[in-house]
């Protein structure tokens, strides 16, 4: 234990010693670490965000849904007599905290002038507060959904159709028998974009989604089940127990297929088969066609990441060559005074070490509080980053763990960087080094 | 088509709809029997009990884009109500087609190879013409009539009718109202509603015009040309020429997916 406190000790002193080195090299450490919040703060707040705004937008952490196929050609998104189906969520799954049945459409929403084609969700608004947490009114009264032949349109969206508050629309569509059938609605709230889910998503009240596809009041789109939160992370065996359970129940049940509803008309189209059967999603199934952006930011970060580390190696690498070479002398002493070759090679660890944790601690502080500034900056993004990034917003999600992540991770890269130039040390003959000239 | 033509033609249209709806005749209600026949009839003066080709031409026009013109075959066969639509240009389209096989429309696209199941809805080629808009008239059998008196479109007098899709039957429409006209029982103006009642789309049928069929030892008539108005996003039209109908027998093999295929290599 002596040893130990000695040769951190002697570390310790000797960053003090070659303090104008270790400042530079611990200013370089923590800037790389800053770097690395920031990358993970934009990435878990781009996914946190998509959560967030998916799971009270467009589904549940994990849903239950499917098709009834009137004739083997004809398939309509729906689950019908939704409530015993209900029934059974409740009782196989024990982590669920809320449900909320959806209606699914998809239709052309049409204006006097433009139109365009869009996801159609029915929605029990009075039934759904997080729903109207989550969306920024511009105009109208959200609360109005309520009524029939409403409806909520997003700001690109109204600018496209050329709407305001208070103008008609039409929606055109097509019934699950799949017979043409239009609604005329008055538009009652335009809603402040929410990224890319808002480009094709209209939302009208469950109601007038029946009228549109002449569904019967006991059937719906979608079962979205929202978990509670200690359980959002196990969607996979969540699913797994829901399937199992439903088909024991004596419900028909669709192979796995992590694709949103929509992408699934072409396949069981293509099958041969009538009737209903119920598909059990997460959100992330739900939301695979956007889950390109955040795979493709984890895998930038990853590679800025491998380069920051390089850097940290080389940079790290390099001083302690240079450590070791400047105290060639100072290593001869300490090993003629008795300092076995493990201290000397535990010494240089260990000042490498402490810059990292030093350097790492600065950096994480640097960083997490540069996220929070932008964060409280509000910086509008332009619409294609809007896609992006699922906000209008920058929003960076700086979590402990993560800062926990980066500082552990730097600290141990820059102790590592130095094993190699430390062995090499502990290596030196007493004698040659302490006639080292240089 | 020469542009006088053509230019005659949109008159027709235009002429039909506005006159259309000012000039009601007064005359005695037609007993449902009565619309059957009328239907019957114009459904029968189509039918050549045959096979059938037709290059057929169609242009789509919509607001802010630029107009889409497809050029295709389209062969049928009377005797078990084969179809099918091979485009032929652009060459972007070329060789995609729809085949319907009993009651099923397939579509197939050489650039996937694969073929995918499609409703009696399907927008052909993403125009506002439907699988129907091709195939031989089967009214009768597919809509009850009622009687919604005469009407002068023009200089014709014309017989309007209110078809109500009979139920279990696979329809693009629900209900429509139909002009006929009441000298030669040729279609001329026919509106399509949706289930709610709002008027989807308009069409004209300015030109028909007659064939021998060997098939049938007698003439048949056939619309040479078809406007589409779409009343929904108003800006939007279809044009469908139907030129070169050829009405001899075809290859026993011709409505196979594997013959479709083999026209895209």
């Amino acid at each position: 234990m002596t040893a130990f406190f000695l040769d951190l000790r002697i570390a310790w002193l000797s960053l003090i010693e070659h303090r104008r080195r270790a400042l530079f090299l611990g200013l370089a450490v923590a800037a790389v670490t800053a770097l690395l919040v920031l990358l993970n703060g934009l990435s878990a707040g781009i996914r946190s965000t998509l959560v967030d705004t998916a799971t009270t937008l467009s589904t549940g952490h994990l849903n239950v849904g499917g098709f009834f196929k009137v004739t083997s050609g004809q398939a309509g998104a729906v689950v019908v007599d939704y409530e015993k189906v209900k029934e059974t969520v409740r009782k196989v799954l024990p982590e669920l905290d809320f449900t909320v049945e959806r209606g699914r459409g998809w239709g052309k929403v049409v204006s006097d002038t433009s139109a365009l084609q869009a996801g159609i969700g029915g929605i029990d608004i009075q039934r759904e507060a997080a729903f109207k947490s989550v969306l920024r009114i511009k105009s109208g009264n959200i609360d109005e959904l309520a009524e029939p032949n409403t409806i909520l349109l997003f700001e690109a969206q109204t600018k496209k159709l050329k709407v305001k508050v208070g103008d008609a629309i039409t929606i055109s569509a097509q019934t699950t028998r799949g017979v043409a059938n239009t609604i005329d609605c008055r538009v009652v709230a335009v809603a402040e974009d929410v990224g890319s889910l808002s480009q094709w998503n209209v939302f009208v009240s469950n109601d007038s989604l029946r009228s549109l596809y002449q569904l019967r009041p006991d059937v719906t789109g979608a079962i979205q089940i929202h978990l509670k939160p200690q359980y959002v992370n196990d969607l996979g065996p969540l699913a797994a127990r829901l399937r199992s359970s439903l088909e024991k129940a004596g419900y028909r049940i669709m192979e796995p297929d992590p694709r949103p509803f929509w992408m699934k008309f072409e396949s069981v189209t293509r099958e041969d088969w009538t009737g209903q059967k119920l598909d059990v999603t997460s959100w992330e199934d739900e939301l695979s066609f956007m889950m390109w952006t955040l795979s493709a930011l984890n895998g930038l970060s990853f590679v800025l990441m491998v380069i920051l580390i390089a850097i940290v190696i080389t940079g790290i690498m390099n001083t302690m060559w240079i450590a070791i070479r400047e105290r060639t002398r100072e290593i001869g002493t300490l090993r003629a005074i008795g300092m076995q070759r493990g201290s000397v090679v535990r010494m240089f660890l260990w000042e490498s070490f402490l810059l990292g944790v030093f350097g790492a601690v600065a950096g994480a502080v640097v960083g997490a509080m540069t996220a929070g500034v932008l964060n409280s900056a509000n910086i509008h993004v332009p619409l294609s980053v809007q896609l992006f990034l699922m906000s209008d917003t920058l929003k960076l999600s700086v979590l402990p763990s993560a800062l926990g992540g980066a500082i552990a991770l730097i600290s141990i890269v820059t102790a590592v960087a130095a094993l190699y130039p430390a062995l090499r040390a502990a290596r030196l003959k007493p004698v040659d080094a302490m006639s080292h000239f240089g | 088509m020469q542009r006088r033509t053509l230019l005659k033609s949109a008159l027709f249209a235009a002429g039909l709809g506005s006159f259309g709806g000012l000039a009601s005749v007064a005359s005695a209600a037609a007993s449902k029997p009565e619309l059957v026949d009328l239907l019957k009839v114009v459904d029968d003066r189509q039918r050549n009990q045959g096979d059938w080709r037709s290059n057929v031409y169609i242009e789509q026009k919509e607001k802010d884009k630029v107009a889409v013109v497809y050029e295709a075959l389209v062969f049928r066969r009377s005797a078990d109500q084969r179809f099918m639509i091979l485009f032929t240009k652009p060459k972007s389209s070329q060789g995609q087609g729809y085949l319907r096989i009993d009651q099923n429309l397939w579509f197939y696209d050489p650039a996937v190879g694969k073929w995918e199941r499609r409703t009696e809805r399907e927008r052909i080629g993403g125009t506002n013409s439907r699988r129907s808009d091709f195939d031989e008239s089967r009214l009768a059998e597919e809509y009850e009539p009622e009687d919604s008196g005469e009407e002068k479109l023009g200089v014709y007098t014309a017989q309007v009718m209110t078809l109500k899709g009979k139920p279990g039957l696979d329809l693009a429409f629900p209900m429509i109202k139909l002009w006929v006209d009441k000298a030669t029982k040729n279609v001329l103006k026919r509106q399509e509603f949706a289930l709610s009642g709002r008027l989807l789309r308009t069409s004209y049928y300015p030109k028909w015009q007659k064939i021998y069929s060997e098939s049938r030892k007698g003439d048949i008539w056939y619309p040479q040309e078809i406007r589409f108005y779409d009343e929904v996003e108003k800006q939007n039209s279809t044009l469908i020429l139907i030129k070169s109908v050829d009405l001899k027998p075809l290859e026993a093999n011709l409505f196979t997916k594997a013959w479709l295929e083999s026209k895209s290599r």
